[in-house]
């Protein structure tokens, strides 16, 4: 079986190939895909209806219960022959149906295929899972169908509508096999599911409401699926498809997916009181609604469409009856009833094609025109209608007689009325799609052909032939209704007088009398106030439940980002905060201070912060920022933390220039907004935030039960790190793999900076050149419109002036950046003292980077002093003076640093070591002598490197590319962002 | 080494401060504010390392001497971490704040327009035509209109 | 094996080293990251392989745990490890053509590789990371990354959208590092596993604290209802790419997050009915966001938030079953969101808008696209046999085990938003894809790349579908472990909380221990 569906799945998928090659004719080709299916089974039939049926298992995800399990029984015997005989008609039929130029054929084959083969699946598999699997794909694919004419609003809603509402059934139902599967003796396999709950295992000693509430749930599935009340209003909107979607789809297949689920559980479940109720309530009340929709109806579509509304309720409410005589009229009525519409709708499918409308109103005198099409019409009709010796009439007959047996008379009796009503409503279509009508200019057909006739022609001829032989259907349908409780009913075409008989020709005669009273019937049917409509309920649903999606966005998604971050403090406040005030200890005992400097150092901390905070203008809070940070440097240091507060240092440093480097541009004082409740509701956050964090280390140190691994450190640090100073052992070798991230840190945040402040430079790395001096003519930095002395000395005043009134050369000037700088902005003094310090403090910077091991420093440190003396040179000689004092890229810093850190990550692995393992080297140099050299300093030599880098890259962004910025002439920043 | 961690009561409150006054400051919509509030915030965490890390000692350094009175040397390396880290935040959160002056002529964080825009609908309940998409049209009147692109070029009747 | 496993951060980060060094030599760029990436992934699939007889660690630098960092690899990190290599190497691919790297988007090439080399490495680290101040260290690896390529070409849009997503995540950051300096008061080590024996040993009430310090902190990462509002601003603005990336990763290193948290460090359970609550409140109001929307990305955006509920009701049923469903969901849903982030690029390439209200016809304009979308769509949408109905299935039969109330509740919430799901996809396809476009404008040819790296994607999520047997089998071996815990700490504490050596056997030294 399995084979078979890959087959479908291949033809699919080969189809628009197919179609582009062969055109139409494709069809003709593809027919012999679902026709193998169905040659397939009739070759089966004897193993089908035996005892042991063939089957087929492939384990799929067997952590779940899915597998790919098939099993041929009489019921899927039955509907693969269905599915796969007239799913080839269809296509056979499709050929001449459509126009040459068609769109989309290629498309509409490979779904229309893809279709059939998830049908075939869907009918064919045991496994509970797979069944949903091939139940969605269905929905799916019908959902493509629906919409072929996507051009057409009715066709895009008809298909949202169908696939909305199948699949809210068909989630119900997984829910449904899902609870079955996890209930006691459950399982996914279909057939066990039945034989236990046949004998009352399933379920056993769980709560009495799991399997009602199975049962309503998957129930809920195959009603929407079969559209029956109250989801039958998706059934005839779905008309908007291309008829011989309609004819397999909504006649013949898919809808008959509820009808076979129900069929194929109701030998275990229809016992159950849950399961009678739902499936005649519903089954019934679909029979007399369709019937009666259908009466009102004047296109021949959306007739037949109520139609089979009406008749898959009543096939739902036969085979799910739960009597074994019953079932069997079922069964013979799915038969029947595939037979005899999908027939119709090809007639219909015709009678479009040929003459261009569907409305009965219009239509004359087809009978004469096109006899064969209508014989096999009113054959088709007949058989619906019940009339011997149709299949239809077999079927219902058997129903009536079995329930006449059982004397349920209620049942009957409603079967018999939607009978009538069927008998008039088929009366109406023969009448209104052939007669030849008084006042209605006579139709002609424009075309005719013998191809599109044959389907119909088939399928009726096929209603007659099931019809003559009952006795043999009886056997093919006899083993699946012996599943059934009840004693065993028969098919046949004479029952002899009694009580079926009786009500058949009331039912005959009554529906004739119907037809005849159409008209009054119409306007009556008009005239009554018609309740709201299930369609109308939906599309209400729709309105509502777009307005809930916005009114509860609106709520939650504010777009604020104070509001979001006011969200997270509160929650943690509220939650991690009132954990610790009302389940946390505090410690037994705190002291005021380590040392009473502590106190002092704190409170400045706190004070300046404070002052930050409150201060409106912009460098006012930066520098007050500054001190504060200053002052926790001073902190670390009396807290025996060196290497922290050297690092503080240069970072408060730093920060503060790049602070200094971009305030400056922006406006001085903070925008001055009104702020009312939200400030103090800002205040309360942070106070409690602040509490919470107070109350939270404490109730922590007061949990305090173990020694930390810290323990461990001062020995290991020095036998195995090779260092003294355990901070920077730790940094560069003990959890070094924290200072690899943290410099990858550092270089994208570098680059980052440059990638928004140099939008206009397309590789966002600084251009050296870019900031190294052109000509003696370059733009003046820092120039704030003073008199520029420098400029006028350059000026001649006849001719080429001497040499010597030229700004200074080379070599006879502090910093040749200076005399780029505007002549206000130089300081001698400042350009002599960097001049000076500059290389003191590259010194120390290296000496850090080397000393870092044993003293306090490091690549840290080190980078960073180096990084500050840069910034002094930038301070003093402006941008220029930056491109002089290091012609360096840092992108080739920042990423020569990362390599070379990482490179020491990677080379142990190479020797069979860690990654990040440090070894030592002794050797002995010419001066030093003996040295020992922890290649751990190579790592810490790529953390120099690219620290540096980072102070560069930020010099270079916020500083030099800022001054560019502010020197362009007439180019808004509009602009510089523009670009 | 000391693993005294009974809390100087001073740290705590600096370090509530701190995140207090942060926190305050990064509640605020000028992202120069942000940045301040972010760095004194996280001074304030820093603090709370080193009242994990437990009372005050001697620098962690392995000069042969005792290591009895030594402060913990973990919570500095993690501290010493994520000052760098901070670092590099803040530069680049001072970028954006330079950046969204460069565009906005100002630094203060703008609301989400998309949102605002929901906001408003839901308030006036309308669905855009294109996606509620259905005209409120009857069956009648779409079958009416439903045809299929049937063939044309069969044998025509004479 | 060992020796693998610090590759996938080292490898890129070095790649990302030479990427900046090469700044202006883009194509090169462009080849270094994707060996660097293909590395990664060929390492990863290894790992998978390796770990399933027991997680591997590593002593980075030879210090042994609890004192160095450990880096860990069980089944749960390898799988991550290896499904996000293989969604950013696709995207890698995806991008090199599509507008990040190029002038229309106006930002620099010189850092896009490098960035998306960079954000990898954070991710990996994250995932094997089995220290939990490394672990913090991987995140802002990660954040940094997501913050240069989210402000990408510092448009106006991108500038504001960026930077709640900036703020929100130091905010995240900082309530991380707080809950770091908070453990280590209590337990004094960060070593996870160590954290695993001696959190446990807490009083009561400071275990809770601690949890939810944690829990908020990966809550912000992950997207989870009411700490999600940021998320859907933020990401859609980006270029396709990134925004693909971001949905992918970064939520699912949040979720990653959580699961070790819950699983390996506070196995009480204590949450699990607030974390349910949680979760059915992130689905449903996450789906009716991505109903409210009629932009293509952030209608994603919001499904991505939604979905995250799926993942954290799996975790929450602190059962085997319940925490494989999680898993294997996380797996399918890195690779469906992403994927349809992609799809949703090709859009926006085509129909030079991700706004519904102005696509169109696509259908007829593209119909590759279409079934991309379809394909992808259908996935997120829960439609068999794809891994969304796989995962959903499993989540359902967990909480049929586990039948309580609640967890019936979670199963109806769980459905209604894979309807709503639909019904969002769906009418994105209709007005996108069917209905005809109001105003007309000429179809761009898509990059052979960007279509190839969709379809690349789009065939890896059906292939898992098709290989879910043993992927289910997989993450169930998994799940079994991590309840367990002991295979974890194991492997991790050979000796227990107190090694007597604290080094490995140190190499090339060249006369000992001088």
């Amino acid at each position: 079986m399995l084979q078979l569906l890959i087959l479908h799945a291949l033809a699919a998928l080969a189809a628009p190939a197919l179609v582009g090659w062969l055109g139409r004719r494709a069809f003709l080709v593809l027919a012999l895909v679902p026709g193998s299916a169905a040659g397939w089974a009739v070759a089966q039939t004897g193993a089908a209806l035996s005892g042991e049926p063939p089957s087929q298992s492939f384990l799929w995800v067997g952590g779940l219960g899915m597998h790919l399990t098939f099993r041929l029984d009489a019921l899927s015997w039955l509907m693969t022959l269905i599915v796969g005989g007239i799913g080839a008609l269809v296509l056979v039929y499709s050929a001449a149906y459509f126009a040459k130029g068609a769109s989309a054929l290629g498309r509409f084959a490979a779904v229309f295929v893809a279709f059939a083969g998830a049908m075939l699946g869907l009918v064919t598999t045991d496994n509970t899972l797979a069944l949903y699997m091939f139940w969605e794909l269905t929905t799916i694919f019908s959902y493509l169908l629906i919409g072929h004419y996507h051009e057409r609003q009715a066709s895009r809603r008809a298909a949202s509508q169908a696939i909305m509402v199948t699949t809210l059934g068909g989630l119900a139902m997984l829910a449904g096999l899902v609870l079955l599967g996890s209930a006691a003796g459950g399982t996914t396999s279909l057939s066990l599911l039945v034989e236990r709950a046949a004998a009352g295992e399933l379920g056993a000693g769980d709560p009495g409401l799991l399997l009602p509430a199975a049962i309503v749930l998957i129930l809920l599935g195959a009603v929407s699926k079969s559209a029956l009340l109250p989801f039958h209003f998706w059934l005839p909107a779905a008309m908007a498809a291309p008829t011989p979607v309609s004819a397999y789809l909504h006649a013949a297949a898919m809808v008959k997916a509820g009808v076979y689920l129900v069929a194929r559980l109701a030998p275990g479940f229809g016992q159950e009181g849950t399961w009678r109720a739902m499936v005649l309530a519903l089954g019934l009340g679909t029979l007399l609604l369709g019937g009666y929709r259908a009466l009102r109806q004047h296109d021949l579509k959306l007739l037949l469409a109520f139609g089979t509304v009406s008749q898959l309720g009543m096939m739902i409410a036969m085979v799910g009856y739960g009597s074994r005589a019953v079932a069997l009229a079922g069964l013979a009525m799915i038969a029947a009833h595939a037979l005899f519409k999908a027939s119709l709708f090809l007639v219909v499918g015709i009678i479009d094609w040929s003459v261009g409308t569907r409305d009965m109103r219009e239509l004359s005198g087809l009978g004469r025109s096109m006899p064969v099409v209508a014989a096999a019409a009113t054959l088709a009709t007949a058989s619906m209608m019940g009339l011997p010796p149709l299949a239809g009439y077999v079927a219902k007959e058997a129903a009536l007689e079995a329930l006449a047996h059982d004397g349920d008379w209620l049942v009957l009796a409603i079967l018999a009325v939607g009978s009538t009503l069927t008998v008039a409503y088929g009366l109406r279509f023969l009448a209104g799609a052939f007669a030849t009508k008084e006042g209605v200019v006579a139709s002609s057909p424009r075309y005719q052909s013998r191809l599109i006739a044959l389907p119909p022609v088939v399928l009726a001829l096929a209603g007659l032939a099931v019809g003559v032989v009952p006795a043999a259907v009886e056997t093919a349908l006899a083993p699946h209704a012996a599943l059934y409780p009840g004693d065993a009913g028969h098919l046949v075409l004479w029952g002899g007088f009694g009580v079926p008989l009786a009500v058949t020709l009331a039912v005959l005669l009554g529906g004739y009398a119907m037809f005849r009273a159409r008209g009054p019937i119409e306007r009556a049917q008009a005239a009554v106030v018609p309740v709201p409509s299930a369609d109308r309920v939906y599309r209400r649903s729709l309105v509502v439940l777009e307005n809930l999606a916005a009114d509860v966005t609106a709520v939650t998604q504010r777009g604020s980002l104070p509001a979001y971050l006011s969200i997270i403090l509160a929650v943690t406040v509220v939650t991690a905060g009132g954990a610790a005030v009302l389940e946390g200890t505090l410690p037994a005992s705190v002291r005021t201070a380590d040392w009473w400097g502590q106190v002092a150092i704190a409170v400045f901390i706190a004070i300046t912060a404070l002052l930050a905070a409150r201060s409106r203008r912009r460098l006012k809070a930066v520098l007050l920022l500054g001190a504060s940070g200053y002052g926790m440097a001073l902190l670390f240091a009396a807290h025996g933390a060196p290497d922290l507060a050297l690092t503080q240092v240069m970072v408060e440093t730093i920060t503060l220039v790049i602070l200094v480097l971009v305030l400056r541009r922006l406006p001085t004082y903070f925008s001055n907004r009104p702020l009312g409740g939200d400030r103090y509701l800002r205040m309360g956050l942070g106070i409690a935030s602040g509490l919470a964090v107070g109350v939270m280390g404490m109730v922590a140190v007061a949990g305090r039960t173990a020694t930390p691994v810290s323990e461990y450190l001062p020995d290991a640090t020095y036998t195995y790190g090779y260092g003294r100073n355990i901070v920077n052992v730790l940094l560069v070798d003990t959890r070094a793999w924290d200072t690899m991230g943290e410099i990858s840190v550092i270089l994208v945040a570098a680059t980052g900076v440059a990638s928004l402040l140099f939008l206009r430079d397309r590789t966002g790395i600084v251009d050296p050149a870019r900031n190294r001096r052109r000509s003696e003519r370059e733009g003046v930095v820092w120039d704030d419109g003073g008199p520029d002395l420098a400029a006028r000395m350059r000026q001649s005043p006849a001719g080429g002036a001497p040499q010597w009134l030229r700004a200074p050369a080379r070599g006879q000037q502090w910093l040749r950046g200076g005399t780029t700088l505007a002549p206000r902005r130089r300081s001698v003094i400042f350009e002599i003292g960097t001049r000076l310090v500059f290389h003191t403090m590259i010194m120390l910077s290296l000496y850090l980077l080397f000393a870092g091991h044993n003293q306090p420093g490091g690549g840290f440190a080190g980078g960073l002093v180096a990084g500050t003396a840069l910034m002094v040179r930038y301070l003093a000689g402006g941008r220029y003076e930056l491109g002089e004092a290091l012609p360096l890229q840092a992108g080739h810093l920042l990423g020569g640093g990362l390599v070379v850190a990482t490179g020491a990550a990677l080379i142990p692995l190479a020797f069979g070591g860690q990654a990040l393992q440090t070894a030592v080297f002794e050797l002995v140099l010419p001066v030093w002598g003996d040295v020992k050299i922890a290649t751990a300093l190579l790592f810490d030599v790529g953390v120099y490197v690219l620290v540096l880098g980072l102070v560069l890259d930020v010099l270079r962004s916020l500083g030099a590319e800022i001054d560019r910025h502010g020197e362009i002439e007439g180019v808004s920043d509009e602009e510089v962002a523009a670009s | 080494m000391t693993f005294d961690v009974t809390p100087s009561i001073t740290l705590v409150i600096l370090a509530a401060v701190l995140v207090a006054v942060g926190i305050h400051l990064m509640l605020e919509r000028s992202l120069t504010r942000i940045v301040i509030g972010l760095v004194i915030a996280s001074n304030g965490v820093n603090v709370l390392f080193l009242v994990a890390g437990g009372r005050a000692g001697s620098p962690p350094l392995n000069e042969g001497g005792s290591v009895a009175d030594m402060a913990d040397p973990l919570p500095q390396a993690m501290v010493l971490t994520a000052i760098v880290i901070t670092l590099g935040m803040s530069a680049f959160l001072l970028a954006m704040a330079y950046r969204s002056w460069q565009l906005n002529g100002h630094d203060e964080v703008q609301d989400d327009l998309e949102d605002r825009r929901i906001v408003r609908r839901a308030a006036r309940d309308v669905i855009a035509r294109r996606v509620r998409d259905d005209s409120g049209a009857t069956l009648a009147e779409d079958a009416r209109v439903t045809r299929d692109e049937t063939a044309t070029d069969l044998g025509a009747v004479p | 094996m060992t020796w693998l496993v610090p590759l996938p951060v080292v490898v890129p980060l070095f790649a990302a080293g030479l990427a900046v060094v090469l700044g202006r030599r883009p194509r090169l760029q462009r080849w270094i990251a994707t060996l660097a990436l293909l590395t990664s992934l060929a390492v990863a699939i290894a790992l998978i392989i390796a770990v399933d007889d027991g997680p591997i660690v590593v002593n980075v630098g030879g210090w042994v745990a609890p004192v160095g960092i450990a880096l860990v690899i069980d089944r749960l990190s390898a799988l991550m490890l290896a499904v996000s290599v293989a969604v950013t190497l696709a995207v890698l691919v995806y991008s090199g053509a599509q507008g990040v790297a190029d002038k229309r988007e106006g930002a620099p090439v010189a850092v896009y590789y490098p960035t998306f080399l960079v954000l990898s490495a954070g991710v990996s680290n994250a995932f094997i990371s089995g220290d939990l101040f490394n672990l913090y260290v991987g995140f802002e690896i990660l954040l940094a990354a997501s913050f240069v390529l989210i402000t990408l070409g510092g448009t106006r849009d991108r500038i504001r959208a960026g930077t709640i997503y900036v703020v929100v995540s130091l905010m995240s950051s900082l309530i991380f590092l707080t809950a770091i300096a908070l453990i280590y008061a209590a337990t004094g080590t960060v070593n996870i596993a160590q954290l695993g024996i001696r959190l446990v040993e807490l009083d009561p009430g400071l275990q809770l604290v601690l949890h939810l310090m944690l829990l908020i902190a990966f809550g912000i990462k992950a997207a989870v209802f009411p700490l999600s509002a940021w998320l859907p601003d933020s990401y859609p603005t980006a270029p396709a790419p990134v925004t693909a990336v971001f949905s992918g990763l970064l939520t699912k290193v949040g979720v990653y997050a959580i699961i070790r948290t819950e699983v390996l460090l506070f196995p009480g359970g204590r949450l699990d009915t607030a974390l349910l609550v949680v979760a059915l409140v992130t689905m449903v109001v996450g789906i009716l966001g991505a109903v409210a929307q009629d932009d293509v990305k952030r209608m994603l955006s919001f499904t991505l938030l939604s979905h995250i509920g799926f993942m954290v009701w799996g975790v929450a049923l602190s059962s085997v079953t319940g925490l494989s469903a999680a898993v294997f969901y996380v797996v399918h849903h890195i690779t469906a969101q992403t994927a349809l982030f992609l799809v949703a690029g090709l859009i926006e390439h085509l129909g030079g808008t991700t706004s519904l209200t102005r696509l169109g016809s696509l259908a007829r304009l593209a119909p590759g696209l279409a079934l991309l979308y379809l394909l992808a769509a259908m996935n997120l949408g829960g439609i068999p046999p794809m891994t969304g109905f796989l995962g959903k299935v499993g989540l359902l039969q967990a909480s049929a085990e586990a039948g309580t109330p609640l967890a019936w509740t979670l199963v109806a919430g769980g459905l209604v938003t894979s309807l709503l799901t639909l019904y969002a996809v769906t009418k994105a396809w209709n007005m996108a894809f069917w209905q005809e476009a109001e105003s007309r404008r000429p179809a761009r040819p898509m990059p052979a790349s960007m279509v190839g790296a969709t379809s690349g994607l789009v065939a890896m999520s059906l292939a898992l579908a098709v290989g879910a047997g043993p992927l289910v089998d997989y993450t169930d071996r998994a799940a079994r472990d991590l309840r367990l815990r002991t295979p974890y700490l194991e492997a991790v504490l050979p000796e227990g909380q107190y090694p007597t050596d604290v080094y490995e056997e140190a190499w090339g030294s060249v006369d000992g221990q001088g």
